[in-house]
């Protein structure tokens, strides 16, 4: 391969910094500044890829985010990263880059023999092809291994990755001439300005044109004067490598940075993050997001080495490469001319094949003076060559743009660029909302400069129609002059001179699908979408089968999907769909652009929000006295709490028995300060708790607690607790662990919405208190070891009591509550003393062993006296009586509570509904699986009638056998006392494969009088 | 029976262990301001007896405008929403500031609620402080003036953030203290994150 590199000193490359780079195997070199897509091209690499569909050889086709083929897997290891578009990579030395197409190699790839018969893969052919079911199911992986590209990472990501919020007065997307000029003005006036540019430095399409001249100076001087004078204000920010991805409601842009993914992998610096997020908020947006040039689409059109013609400029003037030594330039318009003689002063051989009859007379004069053959009036029909282009058939075509019979010339070239017209980048401007305008003069959907501007939101440069430099700066300064206004202030007086040297223009014209002389579908495939392998015959084809809608045409043809987003291919495509469906483009429209604008990394995405910052964990104040102890902790909601504390080798079913013997036998303890509770006050706090707990609240005494279920709007349990009376106008009230911050939202908003009379203030202090619930037979005595002024005798303090005192040397609020069926005391102290009483009562109680228990035993504890968990034992459809708790329930109350009416509605009040039961299993060694199904048969017929589910399930230490709670349907009526069987009591549990049978019974499995409790 | 130990929010960090006197190493610096008390207000400000009875209790006017501060003393009395305030003060002063508070709202609606052992507050001081801010809430951070209070984002959690002299004050809830700081730390890597002294940060 011989290299394409040519002398032009104005190219952003520096050749003093030389770099060695490896593809796919292969070393080669490039220097800094260079994409590691110029590179393979100065290095003559023509062929990147396979098509998706057919096995097409492909390659370059654009210069930046458009770029549709040349997608690359880049390094290896936990570091590679897949489907970089080749030419947003920056080269650095040592780059390692392969392709992700071509299987099992790129010359002879498997899906290119199915290419050869591509007439037998239409659009919508995976929908036709294997709508049977059992033929997908053998289809499909065969498929996934042939279609994709790249390869995702296994290993796990190494690099930081952060977010950042900014509130700017101005933000400019886009860093061309016309984003910079609305970054000057908005900068002299004094605001807070933010600009980003995805590129590797600001200039757009400047650093694309060294050859023309504004304010009289070369465009590459007045581009670095005005950076200069930015980096001067201190209130403007311009960040390069920062690409817009997305704009929401309010003027939020979110945007990411490529912080280190220019450097070596070796070079970066591993404490500071590979890209960043940045949430941007600002009072206006100035989208000055450009153009792409939009290839024309003819036979054969994707070959590699045929690209925009743009594309070629930008590979010339930015990178110093000289695409081919003959080529040949298609277009209908005069933006391809400048960059033509270009290429031509470059000592390229050039013919420009212009599909307009008449030509403007000075662009033409420009290019036959650089010494271009210029071909006016014809198109190219195919294209000749293997792996690369080596030659176009040219087709005549007449002034309204049809093929005219008769011979024509073909050309021998090794690059061809073609310019179908500029196609503004309308993406951001539309992501919530905007809709672009077809502006036929422009042959292009343009963002209306103002059309969004009562949101902020203005529009400048080639984005809003104006593809000339002239223009587009002088388009800038009025819009700016608007934009400055809303900040109540004007334009600073000595403006940059907008006069250049560009050329006028002459009208483009409109043509998207150069004619081959044959019918649609019958002359050479002629690719609009390139990533997705959409032709022109597939839209025809979509249109004939009856797709109206340019939405369902994307959709059965994949046209615009994939990691471009059609930014070649999506005008094209709607243009030749109108043609198809006989209607006019804007009667045809657009797709919906929709975020993100080109792809984000899931690890940008997530940033800061992985690893042990993923979700807030929440700690108790008795953490580290569990984690000292050797406790193995689990997540209950956001908090982290002891699951159970094994003991030398001790697995948790060891731990588990012999933590429930202690809290049944002997004295155990454990932390419950995750509980949820809520500080009411007010003079009406006992009519709200009325109001929200199904069950009775005026006659508790001050001392007193009592157990309350709080229902939803449909009478469903939503959350259960003690709340305990401290005086007349002071409640404390707990709720489940997982619940407290919705309880609480509950009740501020019926109390703000519904009841604002009523004298009530409620705050959380759910962290205020830490609290150590100590269990036992025994925890009687260990208490009073450690709590002198509370008379704890059974007769002073009953259960469901609660007594102020001290506790360890500390204030203490003592609830004689159970949450086990044992006699037990729940001990609330500050947790800023809840280490220290945590130590106290183990000291305290180390004569009698006591035991700290984590959850697990809690809910065996708990299950063998039927007491339920909210949220697992209920699912939001159970009422108190689907419970067997009507005793909770109190309806003689002045004041109705909430979810009472519902539960008289019919289908509460019915009979047959799946009610809370105790499960007994024949074989009492048999632990059921949580979430079982119950059956009434093990002869197993689908559809087979569920019954209910397992809702909790346990081996039982207590009891020497296992034991299950399950909601059964009728279950009440099914529950049979000891001995006395009907039949309806035996059912089955079943769950992967095994039916066990049991016994419906009672949930309360131990103590059914509660006397244990009560000691 | 030993003497009863206090533990901040933070105490499990080991912070103390890493804290030094704040110099040009880092360019953001934490410390937590341990033990203070915490009292949370409720009441009406269309009730004048309320803001009477209050200010006469705090000796300083209860700020009734959306994110304003008052103080008196060593006293800051901050707004959290139209009915609800935080007092923060030496832990020594608790108990007073209750019976004060306690006496002075006798019949008037409204709750005092000791909530000490829920919060704790961490000075945040450095060159980048307002960046390293920027990473983890939404707020507008530069925009925060002293004498402001704002109830905001903080990653997935959520805190109250008040300037205070160069730095400023992020007061939470305990149980999300290791979240915040572990969030805090991580936004500050890059822009180099100690642990200051006590003593070396300011004192409001």
């Amino acid at each position: 391969m011989t290299s394409h590199r040519i002398d032009l000193p104005c190219a952003r490359i520096d050749r003093s910094q030389p770099l060695s780079f490896t593809f796919d195997g292969i070393r080669l070199a490039g220097f800094v500044g260079d994409t590691l897509a110029s590179a393979l091209l100065a290095n003559g690499w023509r062929m990147l890829g396979r098509s998706f569909k057919y096995g097409r050889p492909r390659g370059i086709v654009g210069s930046g985010p458009e770029e549709p083929n040349a997608l690359v897997q880049v390094e290896a290891g936990a570091n590679t990263i897949p489907n970089l578009k080749a030419t947003q990579v920056e080269l650095y030395d040592g780059l390692v880059a392969r392709r992700t197409t071509g299987w099992p190699s790129l010359r002879a790839d498997l899906k290119s023999l199915g290419g050869r018969f591509g007439r037998f893969m239409p659009a919508g052919f995976y929908y036709k092809t294997f709508k049977p079911e059992f033929a997908w199911r053998r289809i499909e992986p065969l498929i996934r291994n042939a279609a994709g590209y790249g390869a995702t990472p296994l290993d796990a990501d190494p690099d930081l990755y952060d977010h950042q919020h900014h509130h700017a007065q101005v933000l400019v997307v886009g860093g061309g001439a016309a984003g910079l000029a609305a970054a000057l003005a908005a900068g002299r006036a004094g605001l807070d300005v933010i600009l980003v540019d995805e590129s590797s430095e600001p200039g757009g399409w400047l650093l694309s044109m060294p050859n023309v001249a504004i304010a009289g100076k070369p465009s590459g001087e007045w581009l670095s004067d005005i950076l200069a004078e930015l980096a001067s204000l201190p209130n403007v920010r311009v960040m390069p490598r920062t690409s817009a991805f997305a704009l929401h409601d309010l003027n939020l842009v979110q945007a990411v940075e490529q912080l280190q993914d220019h450097l070596a992998p070796a070079a970066r610096d591993s404490t500071k993050p590979r890209q960043r997020l940045h949430r941007i908020r600002a009072g206006r947006i100035v989208l000055a997001t450009g153009a792409i040039d939009r290839p024309l689409v003819f036979g054969q059109n994707d070959r590699p080495g045929i690209m925009t013609a743009s594309a070629l400029t930008t590979y010339l003037n930015r990178y110093a490469v000289a695409v081919g030594n003959r080529v040949v330039i298609l277009t209908s318009n005069d933006y391809a001319y400048q960059g033509a003689c270009d290429l031509a002063k470059a000592g390229v051989r050039v013919t420009l094949v212009d599909t307009r009859t008449a030509l403007d007379l000075a662009w033409e004069r420009k290019a036959r003076g650089a010494g271009i053959d210029v071909r006016a009036g014809y198109g190219i029909s195919r294209t000749h060559g293997s792996h690369a282009i080596d030659g176009v058939q040219l087709i005549k075509l007449d002034a309204a743009g049809n093929a005219v019979p008769g011979r024509a010339p073909y050309l021998d070239c090794d690059a061809v660029g073609s310019s179908g017209g500029l196609s503004p980048t309308v993406h951001l401007y539309c992501h919530d909302g905007g809709r672009p305008q077809w502006d036929e003069s422009r042959l292009a959907f343009i963002a209306p400069a103002t059309g969004r501007a009562r949101s902020g939101i203005f529009c400048v440069g080639a984005l809003a129609g104006e593809f000339g430099l002239s223009g587009a700066l002088e388009q800038t300064w009025i819009i700016m002059d608007e934009v400055l206004a809303t900040f109540g202030k004007e334009q600073a007086r000595e403006r940059t001179h907008a006069t250049t040297t560009e050329m006028t223009t002459s009208p483009a014209q409109r043509i998207f699908r150069v004619p081959d002389g044959k019918r649609e579908g019958h002359g050479k495939k002629a690719f609009v979408d390139f990533q997705n392998d959409v032709a022109t015959s597939d839209i025809h084809l979509a249109v004939r089968e009856n797709y109206r809608s340019i939405e369902h045409i994307k959709r059965y043809t994949a046209l615009g999907f994939g990691t471009d987003q059609g930014k070649l291919s999506n005008v094209n495509g709607f243009a030749i769909a109108a043609d198809a469906l006989g209607k006019s483009i804007p009667e045809v429209g657009t797709t919906t652009y929709r975020p993100a604008y080109s792809p984000v990394t899931f690890g940008t995405l997530a940033g800061p929000h992985a690893g042990n910052t993923f979700d807030p964990r929440r700690y108790t104040a008795m953490h580290a006295c569990h984690a000292k102890r050797g406790a193995a902790f689990e997540p209950v909601g956001q908090w982290l709490r002891p699951w159970y504390f094994p003991q030398g080798s001790e697995d948790m079913h060891a731990a588990v028995k012999r933590e429930c013997l202690a809290a049944r036998r002997g004295v155990a303890i454990m932390d419950a300060s995750t509980l949820g509770k809520i500080d009411l006050k007010g003079k009406d706090v006992r009519e709200l708790l009325n109001r929200v707990y199904a069950n009775a609240w005026t006659s508790l005494a001050p001392g007193k607690c009592r157990y309350g279920l709080m229902l939803d709007e449909n009478g469903m349990v939503m959350d259960d607790g003690v709340t305990a009376c401290i005086a007349d106008d002071h409640f404390h009230m707990t709720t489940t662990t997982g619940g407290a911050a919705r309880v609480l939202s509950w009740l501020e908003k019926w109390h703000q919405t519904e009841w604002p009379d009523l004298d009530v203030f409620m705050t959380s202090v759910t962290d205020h208190w830490a609290t150590a619930a100590v269990v036992g037979p025994k925890s009687r005595e260990v208490l009073a070891k450690v709590c002198k002024d509370i008379d704890l005798s059974p007769a002073a303090f009953k259960f469901m009591d609660w007594r102020e005192g001290t506790v360890a040397d500390v204030p203490a609020r003592v609830f004689r509550i159970s949450f086990s069926g044992e006699l037990a005391f729940e001990v609330n102290v500050e947790a800023t003393y809840g280490a220290h009483v945590w130590e106290a009562l183990m000291e305290a109680g180390a004569e009698h062993g006591i035991t700290p228990y984590g959850t697990e035993t809690m809910h065996v504890l708990r299950a063998e006296k039927g007491f339920i968990i909210v949220g697992q034992d209920t699912d939001g459809s159970l009422t108190p009586y689907d419970l067997d708790m009507a005793w909770a329930v109190s309806l003689k109350k002045a004041y109705s509570f909430l979810g009472q009416r519902s539960l008289t509605r019919e289908d509460t009040a019915r009979k047959g509904r799946k009610q809370l039961v105790g499960l007994l299993t024949e074989q009492p060694d048999v632990v059921l699986r949580e979430g079982a199904q119950i059956i009434e048969s093990t002869d197993i017929k689908h559809p087979m009638p569920m019954l209910g589910h397992v809702t909790s399930s346990y081996m039982s230490p207590e009891l020497g056998r296992s034991i299950a709670l399950a909601v059964v349907a009728d279950g009440i009526a099914r529950r049979s006392p000891e001995g006395v069987k009907d039949g309806r009591d035996v059912l089955y549990a079943w769950a992967r494969g095994d039916a066990h049978r049991v016994r419906v019974v009672s949930p309360v499995f131990l103590d059914p009088k509660g006397e244990r409790q009560n000691v | 029976m030993s003497e009863p130990l206090m533990q901040s929010p933070l105490h499990d960090l080991g912070l103390a262990a890493r804290a030094r006197a704040i110099d040009d190493s880092a360019g953001t610096w934490a410390c937590e301001r341990p033990l203070a008390a915490f009292i949370s207000l409720r009441g009406h400000v269309s009730d004048a007896a309320f803001v009477a009875a209050v200010s006469k209790a705090l000796g300083t006017a209860l700020p009734v405008k959306p994110c304003t501060t008052s103080e008196a003393a060593q006293t800051k009395v901050l707004w959290l929403s139209p009915d609800e305030w935080m007092i923060v003060a030496p832990r020594a002063e608790k108990a007073r500031l209750l019976a004060a508070l306690g006496a002075s709202l006798k019949g008037i609606r409204s709750q005092v609620i000791d909530n000490s052992g829920g919060y704790t507050q961490v000075v945040l001081t450095g060159g980048y402080a307002t960046d390293v801010l920027a990473h983890t809430t939404v707020y507008d951070v530069h925009a925060l003036e002293p004498g402001r209070v704002v109830g905001t984002t903080f990653g997935k959690a959520s805190l109250y953030l008040r300037r205070d002299g160069d730095g400023y004050v992020l007061l939470f809830r305990r149980s999300f203290a290791d979240y915040i700081l572990r969030y805090l730390e991580r936004a500050a890597g890059p822009y180099g994150f100690a642990v200051a002294s006590a003593e070396t940060t300011g004192t409001s």
